[in-house]
């Protein structure tokens, strides 16, 4: 990993040689843009991100649910499901209706509480609507601390007809 | 040996009877036992394709939707030669509603969402494409269609395939070159508004309607320029006159159908905004009354609370002119409806002998359990009978057209009201129903679902359902889910059935030789004998059907049948265990409906064709 990251340290280098060049409103620019870079409110890290190159997100903070382990935010959250129509998209207790069910551990966007709270916050490209616009950040939080109440385990199991459920292997 | 097991067969089905009669008298809804029902002698398609048999241009094969075909190769006593010819992989894995085409030895087909067009040519060994079309298809719009990312299909005229997209556009594309001639948005995304019905084209104009009714959408139909997409009139279903085009030829049969605004009236405040009735089912076309026929969709919310009064003209019947749109008759055939019982059903067109005398009518089997028999220039009912159990009312009064509402199965009746039939699936759902003027019969894919209910409170957000209640669903009386039946609509009477242990939610084929053929959701597809309902033949095909059989000859002069197998739509993805396996869809709530559906059939997205063997 070290190795990799010499090489990168070399890339960059070489890229900052030839920036130099550049007129001042450019290099303020990539000022500019080192410093959005390190603007760790944007990024919510996912646990299956790839990291081209090896390189992690450096600068990111996983967003944090100021309701972690809060059961009354549960149970708001709750009443926030029903409130807004989640509850006929991803049905009752999120079994699943016209959107998909979120008590079955197969997330789409990630299960973490950032990620949740992305998916609520910004909406998703298959018509999950952008709530941000809409909701305030702890609504959003409790929405997320009830969403993830939801789950019943990771790969819920399927049906084997033996009258049996079995741990899913897989599609 | 075969005498006795002859005997006992009998003796299982005379018992059979005697349950099925007592599970009967509990529904107050029976349909006379087979072999008592005769054949309607002097029934015609009231307006029977103009083109050639040979082919198929539009969704239910003519104006009338007869889904009658004069081909007549395949016949009872060579059924059972019927092979696969040949199959075709749509490249989606959704719910396969709606039918092929075939004009000018090329078929046609249309994927549901993202809404492919493929051109197939039939003239080579192979069945090779002529073209594919991808249309430009907003994926938003996935998640605001209620019940699968359906298509009903395309209509072929002018040289074009036309056809809608689920975001709300209608297209035009080239039938040759598969090149888009235009494209027009129609619905409105942010609203709620998608697009899954299968337009008709009739006088140069294309015939289309929104879909939406759990979005709080305001239903419309609307007539483009076949050859331009300008749109040339809207109208809507809820509102005033003005926008619901309700002027001095309006004249509903009955007394409680008529008044100044009465689309907008029958509504709380401007609730009618959002009332749903959408237009996302089939359309008919008369061409000597010059008008086209269509239902509409549930009134929105479920939850009857928001919306008191009749809500027209939601699950409704409305007859509009062609050219100008206005409304000349509607007819309400549930008022407030409390049950999401959409009138949308397939509306066929027929002349049948009416008290000795020819009637032009229109045959509809509504949701709510109803077979209506209707005068299609005016909107009187002249008969309606139960073709399903049902409880929810204990008849129409043909004075008024109204149902007689049993008030123990008002939804609001109590917090929770349990055992409602049909359930809110209908006795019949989009699954459309064919006409043979041979037998004079109706062949009717039903279902036997029972429901209950619970309201709760609900807003309106744009872009968000607007339901307010859950319904879980359960099989009805009789041990079975669904019954493939045939309908005499003079006498409301069923002449045979055939029992399924699903819903059986693909569309119906009849054809001249005699051979009715229909699919199930759980993979079978069946050819049945027309006058007795005997299974001729049956091909397992390789994902639940929930789309509708068409008949061609091929350019070789063979007869071929051929039909979608692709289980989805309402009843297939949302209720259908594990069926959707790969979705995130198999641990829902409604999966009991139908718990052993899943170990018979997988989703799927094939075409497949059949023939006769040279044997």
């Amino acid at each position: 990993m070290s190795q990799h990251r010499t090489a990168f340290g070399v890339v960059s280098f070489t890229l900052c040689v030839a920036l130099v060049g550049f007129s001042t409103q450019n290099a303020s620019r990539a000022t500019q843009d080192a410093a959005r870079a390190r603007d760790t409110t944007k990024f919510v890290v996912h646990g299956d991100h790839i990291r081209p190159g090896g390189i992690a997100l450096r600068d990111s903070t996983a967003m944090r649910n100021p309701f972690e382990g809060d059961k009354n935010a549960i149970e708001l959250g709750s009443k926030l499901f029903i409130s807004y129509n989640c509850v006929d998209c991803h049905g009752a207790d999120g079994s699943g209706a016209m959107g998909p069910a979120l008590m079955d551990g197969r997330w789409h966007f990630g299960g973490s509480a950032a990620e949740v709270y992305e998916s609520i916050a910004q909406g998703r490209p298959d018509g999950m609507p952008a709530w941000g616009g809409l909701l305030d950040k702890n609504s959003i939080w409790r929405l997320v601390s009830y969403v993830r109440s939801l789950e019943k385990g990771k790969d819920v199991a399927t049906e084997n007809f033996t009258g049996k459920t079995v741990e899913r292997t897989g599609h | 040996m075969i005498t006795a097991l002859g005997f006992r067969l009998s003796a299982f089905a005379a018992i059979g009877s005697v349950l099925l009669a007592a599970c009967g008298k509990q529904t107050s809804a029976t349909a006379d036992s087979a072999g008592s029902v005769a054949q309607v002698r002097g029934a015609s398609i009231a307006f029977p394709r103009s083109g050639s048999a040979d082919e198929w241009p539009m969704p239910g094969g003519d104006y009338s939707n007869s889904r009658y075909s004069e081909l007549a190769q395949i016949t009872p006593a060579n059924a059972t030669r019927l092979r696969a010819a040949w199959t075709f992989s749509t490249g989606v894995l959704r719910g396969h509603e709606g039918q092929p085409l075939v004009v000018d030895k090329t078929m046609y087909l249309v994927t549901p969402y993202p809404n492919v067009s493929y051109a197939i040519d039939l003239t080579t060994e192979g069945q090779p494409l002529k073209w594919k079309f991808r249309p430009e298809n907003a994926q938003a719009a996935q998640g605001l269609a209620c019940c699968d990312v359906v298509n009903r299909g395309a209509s072929l005229a002018n040289g074009a395939l036309f056809y809608n997209l689920l975001d709300g556009h209608t297209v035009a594309v080239d039938a040759a070159t598969g090149v888009q001639r235009w494209k027009t948005q129609m619905g409105d995304l942010q609203r709620g508004e998608t697009i899954t019905m299968a337009p008709i084209v009739a006088k140069g104009k294309v015939l289309v309607g929104s879909s939406g009714g759990e979005m709080g959408v305001r239903g419309w139909i609307a007539a483009l320029d076949a050859a331009s997409g300008k749109q040339l009139w809207r109208a809507y279903n809820l509102g005033p006159d003005k926008d619901v085009k309700a002027g001095t030829r309006f004249k509903p049969f009955y007394s409680q159908d008529r008044g100044t605004d009465i689309a907008m009236t029958s509504w709380p405040g401007e609730s009618w905004k959002i009332g749903g009735g959408a237009a996302w089912g089939w359309f008919s076309y008369d061409p000597d009354l010059n008008l086209v026929f269509y239902g509409t969709s549930n009134p929105g919310p479920w939850n009857v609370a928001h919306r008191t009064g009749d809500n027209k003209w939601s699950a409704s019947i409305l007859a509009r002119d062609v050219d100008t749109g206005e409304l000349v008759w509607a007819f309400q055939v549930t008022p407030h409806d409390m049950w999401d019982y959409d009138a949308v059903n397939e509306n066929i067109l027929v002349n049948l002998p009416f008290d000795g005398a020819p009637r032009k009518v229109m045959v509809h089997f509504d949701r709510n359990g109803f077979a209506y028999t209707i005068d299609r220039a005016t909107g009187q009912v002249l008969l309606a009978k139960p073709y399903v159990p049902m409880n929810w009312s204990t008849g129409v009064d043909l004075a008024t057209g109204r149902p007689n509402v049993n008030p123990e199965k008002r939804t609001n009746a109590a917090p929770k009201v349990k055992n409602i039939c049909p359930s809110l699936e209908g006795g019949k759902n989009q699954q459309p129903a064919a006409f043979s003027p041979a037998t004079g019969w109706f062949y009717v894919p039903t279902n036997n679902l029972c429901m209950d209910w619970e309201s709760r409170e609900v807003s309106y957000i744009a872009g968000t359902p607007y339901i307010g209640a859950s319904a879980p669903e359960m099989g009805g009386p009789g041990g079975y889910k669904g019954e493939f039946i045939a309908w005499d609509a003079t006498t409301g009477r069923k002449a045979w059935g055939i029992k399924e242990p699903y819903p059986v939610w693909g569309g119906a084929l009849a054809t001249a030789g005699g051979v009715v053929f229909y699919g199930t959701l759980d993979g079978w597809f069946k050819a049945v004998d027309a006058i007795n309902g005997k299974v001729l033949w049956k091909f397992k095909v390789g994902s639940g059907v929930v789309g509708n059989p068409v008949t061609y000859k091929g350019p070789d002069g063979k007869q071929y049948v051929a039909v979608y197998s692709g289980i989805g739509g309402d009843m297939g993805l949302l209720i259908a265990g594990d069926v959707a396996a790969n979705l995130p869809y198999d641990v829902r709530e409604r999966g009991s409906t139908l718990p052993e559906l899943a170990k018979w059939t997988s989703w799927g997205g094939m075409l497949f064709v059949f023939s006769l063997d040279e044997k």
